[in-house]
């Protein structure tokens, strides 16, 4: 076994040593201190420095398709497309939609997930209510037209809004026939909504965030005799790309800009055309995308890990993602990171517990030793973005340093730490790293606080509620049993696999003995919908939207859709994972559902909602999403930067729609 | 007559039965776990668009409606069974409404393609290689072809695969990364030359992984048969070597490698999941790894039923192909 091992080894240094010999003889190795491996040492992930590859040499392009490369945009997919040629997206999960919603597919309204600016886009201004909100008058934009030639009316929406309620198992099918009484259309711009009962965000289901009723062609899907089973391709598009070529396995599709891209909502909204074609593509793993990049076959892609990057940042000087130095990510993804327990397990119903576990974690070494340091903390289950900051965690910081808990013996105990980013940024400055030192400069970069590392305090709380410690310094539970926590996470969601093994590192330097069960994404949904697990590393706590209202995320945790353990969240429509009840959330919800998004109060509203989540420690909430977006900007220029951040850079979400005329072939 | 009935008339029950048991094995287990394709559905809707709570029941009842999984397993099953006869395998329940034959029809080409080619060739070369190596075994070439298959082999696949991906996609980019071949399906020389060079890393990794293993293997079964009383008769009658190595000694190592080959074939419609995965190249293991993980269930039964008729059936081939091979088995 030995000797074979050393054979393994032998070879694996020939092998290195003919990967030196085959680097190009015009572009020199650079030993460049930013490449990172990742080993594991003692459970815990350090860093270690090695050589960075060399620049690939500068070769044709190799992108699938026969299309001058100075002419094609080309996007990294995210995953393999398993359905092909299908481009019938009011089927629920079957045809996918990160890029082509955006290019072929239109609704009315949009919310940029970067700015929370509302975007009229087939409708002309924002939906009018009557005053009990049980009718929606959408006035809709003139001049817009389907790829075919044929002009977009009113009654391509009352037809799709008809034609969705009338076949179930249809995306939005179910909602609308909950919601609408009827629809007409008085002339040829107008749509009025009667709804059942009043819905003053009847308006969400027409707004995209990711995804949105989209609009059927009528004069087309009024022809199929299935509309199950209709594939809607070629798409007759209302964006301003239409399908030109697609490969049959799925890995990537390519897209032409109409000739009268005029008259679709990007060119009618930005005056500019883009690029002439989009390829959006799946190369693979992290590893394979930032070959393709390095080769300049890959202008964008979504992300990548934080080692991935720095290489990237190597051997493509063309590549940047966000910011331009540390901690270069995109901070402003509308999403964040936690740790939850089960409540139906106890201890975990003890809110005393749960503190206790909060303020056991050292979240600033979580953010740096184990996250890199490139992402911002929130101490609450919204993500600290930039609009988000100031709607929620700059109003609400006096409430947070004011904020004490009971720990026993009369005793209180404040948790929030406002030194926490300053604390970060001395770590990243000690790692060579030029940071801000100004208030507005950390929270651009690390967001605003966390909770405290307060062991002595973590232990001061379960002692009060009857734990106590063995002769090795590890916790028992109040019945004397040893206390063990096992925790499941799903490593392709990188942050969630590293915040489990420090999260697991450091609960066990305090004296719980905690596993990590690593797992694939779906078993892990599953798990976690059913309510089989003690502990998660997860994220998405609670759905916030880009204008701050956080009804629809905190409908899905109501009470009235409690899911007991065993049966799926997903079955009943519940976020509710961790299955807690709170009566005083319900009524904050229910008291939210009766104003519109853009109503003052709900703000008000949420950061009630936000409060009471806090005091009684629902969520342990660690880091807000980052995501290493990377443009190459060897061939193509114009994507959203922290610089030039009018629009989001997140072209996932709605297809880079309003993000892609801007995109400007380099001169070089 | 009496040899089919004695001999080959059970084969072919055993190979029926082997059929019909793994297929309804694998119609099971999936039911078993506790993964639901609408559950699975509505959280990928949810996580995507506005939902209500409240119009999940009715999205979820509509959806086993459209996924055939109304009714008790019983009844699922036996419209499964009709709905192959009739070679309907249904609709994908992760990709709906997409054919799981559709799926097939895409995806197993390029296993079939990749993975007979790379089996064929590394067979042929690893017993021409492995058998000339046993018998010349003293000689230097024959020692440094043993040292260097032996050092490949003991390389875990996926690390021998990432290498030639950064030497050829990265270090020296000439070969694609991603796909089968470039643009659509014709009968071109552009497109053949483009299914060559997009195959080329994938099978050259499979066949390297498959020529070392099947060296060692003949090699073995080569030095057993030197000592054989056959080959030291034949060596001292004066026979041509050419005839003692191919006429005797891999005549007869021959029959543990016609299995070899034979169950390595019927089980290429597995697919090769991580040379899929690596390279980026299309083909059925990835379909089946996506299926388990979205409890598809019609893809999953999909994939197994060719799988287990695969495997099944080369073992059937083999069993009838032994009395030609062996008169041993004959002569029984």
């Amino acid at each position: 076994m030995r000797g074979k091992l050393s054979l393994v080894m032998a070879m694996m240094v020939v092998l290195s040593m003919m990967l030196s010999a085959c680097q190009p003889v015009q572009a020199p190795p650079q030993v460049v201190e930013k490449v990172v491996t990742q080993i594991v040492e003692k459970e815990k992930i350090v860093t270690q420095e090695v050589p960075a590859p060399a620049p690939a040499k500068k070769i044709e392009t190799q992108i699938p398709v026969n299309v001058p490369r100075d002419q094609v945009y080309v996007i990294d997919q995210i995953f393999r497309y398993s359905v092909v040629d299908n481009f019938n997206l009011w089927v629920p999960g079957g045809p996918p939609s990160p890029t082509r919603q955006g290019l072929v597919m239109d609704s009315l309204w949009y919310l940029d997930q970067e700015t929370g600016e509302w975007i009229n886009s087939l409708a002309t201004e924002k939906p009018a209510y009557n005053a009990d909100f049980t009718e929606m008058t959408v006035k809709l934009r003139p001049g817009v037209f389907w790829s075919d030639g044929v002009e977009f009316t009113a009654d391509d929406v009352v037809y799709t809004v008809n034609t969705l309620m009338n076949n179930p198992g249809l995306n939005w099918s179910a909602e609308l026939k909950l919601y609408v009484k009827e629809v007409s259309n008085p002339d040829k711009y107008t749509v009025v909504f009667k709804l059942n009962e009043s819905n003053p965000r009847f308006a969400g289901y027409f707004t995209v965030r990711y995804n949105a009723v989209y609009i059927m062609p009528k004069h087309v899907a009024e022809k199929q005799a299935d509309l199950k089973t209709w594939t809607n391709f070629p798409p007759v598009s209302l964006g301003a790309y239409v399908a030109a070529e697609s490969d049959p396995n799925g890995y990537w599709e390519l897209f032409k800009l109409r000739d009268d891209w005029q008259k679709a909502t990007p060119g009618i909204l930005t005056g500019k055309a883009g690029p002439e074609y989009i390829l959006s593509i799946f190369y693979g793993a992290n590893e394979r995308k930032a070959i393709a990049m390095a080769r300049h076959d890959l202008d964008l892609f979504m992300d990548i890990d934080y080692e991935a990057f720095n290489a990237i940042q190597s051997s493509t000087p063309t590549a940047r993602s966000w910011f331009k130095d540390f901690p270069w990510a995109y901070p402003n993804e509308l999403d964040d990171r936690w740790f939850g327990c089960n409540f139906t397990i106890p201890p975990y119903d003890n809110k005393d517990v749960r503190w206790a576990l909060t303020l056991a974690l050292n979240i600033v070494e979580l953010q740096t030793e184990y996250i890199g340091g490139v992402t911002r903390l929130t101490q609450m289950p919204i993500p600290a973005t930039t609009a988000i900051m100031k709607l929620y965690h700059q109003p609400m910081e006096q409430w947070f340093e004011d904020l004490a808990i009971d720990v026993g013996n009369g005793e209180t105990f404040k948790p929030y730490d406002t030194e926490a980013t300053k604390k970060i940024a001395d770590w990243a400055a000690k790692q060579g790293y030029t940071v801000p030192t100004d208030p507005d400069g950390l929270r651009e970069r690390f967001g605003m606080g966390t909770w405290k590392y307060a062991p002595d305090v973590a232990e001061k709380l379960l002692l009060k509620n009857d734990f106590k410690k063995d002769a090795n310094g590890k916790w028992l539970l109040p019945d004397g049993s040893s206390w063990k926590i096992s925790m499941i996470a799903a490593p392709d969601e990188v942050d969630v696999q590293r915040l489990a093994i420090g999260a697991q590192d450091q609960w066990k330097k305090f004296g719980i003995d905690v596993t990590v069960e690593s797992l694939e994404r779906d078993p892990y949904y599953n798990r976690q919908n059913l309510g089989d697990f003690v502990c998660t590393s997860s994220w998405n706590p609670l759905t916030v939207n880009a204008d701050g209202d956080l009804w629809q995320g905190l409908n899905a945790l109501h009470s009235r859709f409690f899911t007991p353990v065993g049966e799926s969240t997903a079955g009943h429509g519940s976020n509710d994972i961790l299955r807690f009840k709170s009566p005083e959330l319900d009524a904050i919800t229910d008291q939210m559902a009766k104003l519109t998004p853009d109503d003052p109060k709900v703000v008000q509203l949420g950061q009630d909602a936000l409060k009471l989540i806090a005091t009684n420690m629902f969520f342990i909430d660690t880091i807000s999403f980052k995501k290493f977006i990377t443009m190459d900007e060897y061939y193509w220029t114009g994507w959203p930067t922290s610089e030039n951040a009018k629009r989001q850079p997140l072209y996932w979400f709605q297809g880079g729609r309003f993000s892609l005329p801007y995109v400007e072939p380099v001169k070089q | 007559m009496s040899l089919f009935k004695s001999y080959v008339l059970p084969r072919l029950i055993q190979w029926l039965v082997v059929i019909f048991v793994g297929v309804t094995i694998t119609f099971v287990i999936p039911r078993l776990m506790p993964t639901d394709p609408v559950e699975q559905t509505l959280r990928r809707v949810s996580s995507t668009t506005m939902t209500d709570p409240r119009a999940v029941e009715d999205l979820k009842n509509a959806l086993k409606d459209m996924y055939g999984l109304q009714g008790t397993p019983v009844q699922q099953y036996l419209n499964f069974w009709s709905r192959v006869t009739r070679g309907d395998l249904g609709p994908s329940l992760g990709s709906f409404p997409t054919p799981v034959t559709t799926i097939l029809k895409n995806a197993l080409p390029w296993t079939v393609g990749l993975l007979l080619t790379t089996t064929l060739l590394s067979w042929l070369l690893g017993i021409f290689l492995g058998t000339l190596a046993g018998y010349y075994r003293t000689r230097a070439w024959s020692q440094v072809l043993d040292k260097v298959l032996i050092a490949i082999y003991p390389i875990p696949y996926a690390i021998l695969a990432l290498v030639l991906v950064i030497v050829f996609q990265y270090y020296l980019p000439i070969f694609p990364m991603v796909g089968g071949a470039r643009g659509q399906p014709t009968f071109s020389f552009e497109y053949i030359r483009s299914v060559f060079m997009h195959s080329f890393l994938p099978a050259l990794s499979l066949l390297i992984i498959g020529t070392a293993f099947r060296f060692i293997m003949a090699k073995a079964l080569a030095t057993t048969h030197l000592s054989s009383d056959y080959v030291v008769y034949a060596e001292t009658a004066g026979l041509p070597k050419r005839k003692i190595i191919f006429g005797y000694v891999m005549a007869n190592t021959l029959l543990p490698q016609v299995t070899d080959l034979g169950l390595s074939i019927g089980a290429m419609f597995e697919g090769a999941l991580i040379t899929e995965v690596i390279f980026s190249y299309p083909g059925i293991g990835y379909q089946l790894y996506t299926a388990i993980l979205q409890a598809d269930f019609n893809l999953i039964l999909g994939v197994c039923l060719f799988s287990i008729v695969g495997i099944a059936t080369a073992a059937l081939v083999i069993d009838l192909l032994y009395p030609l091979l062996d008169p041993r088995v004959r002569y029984q």
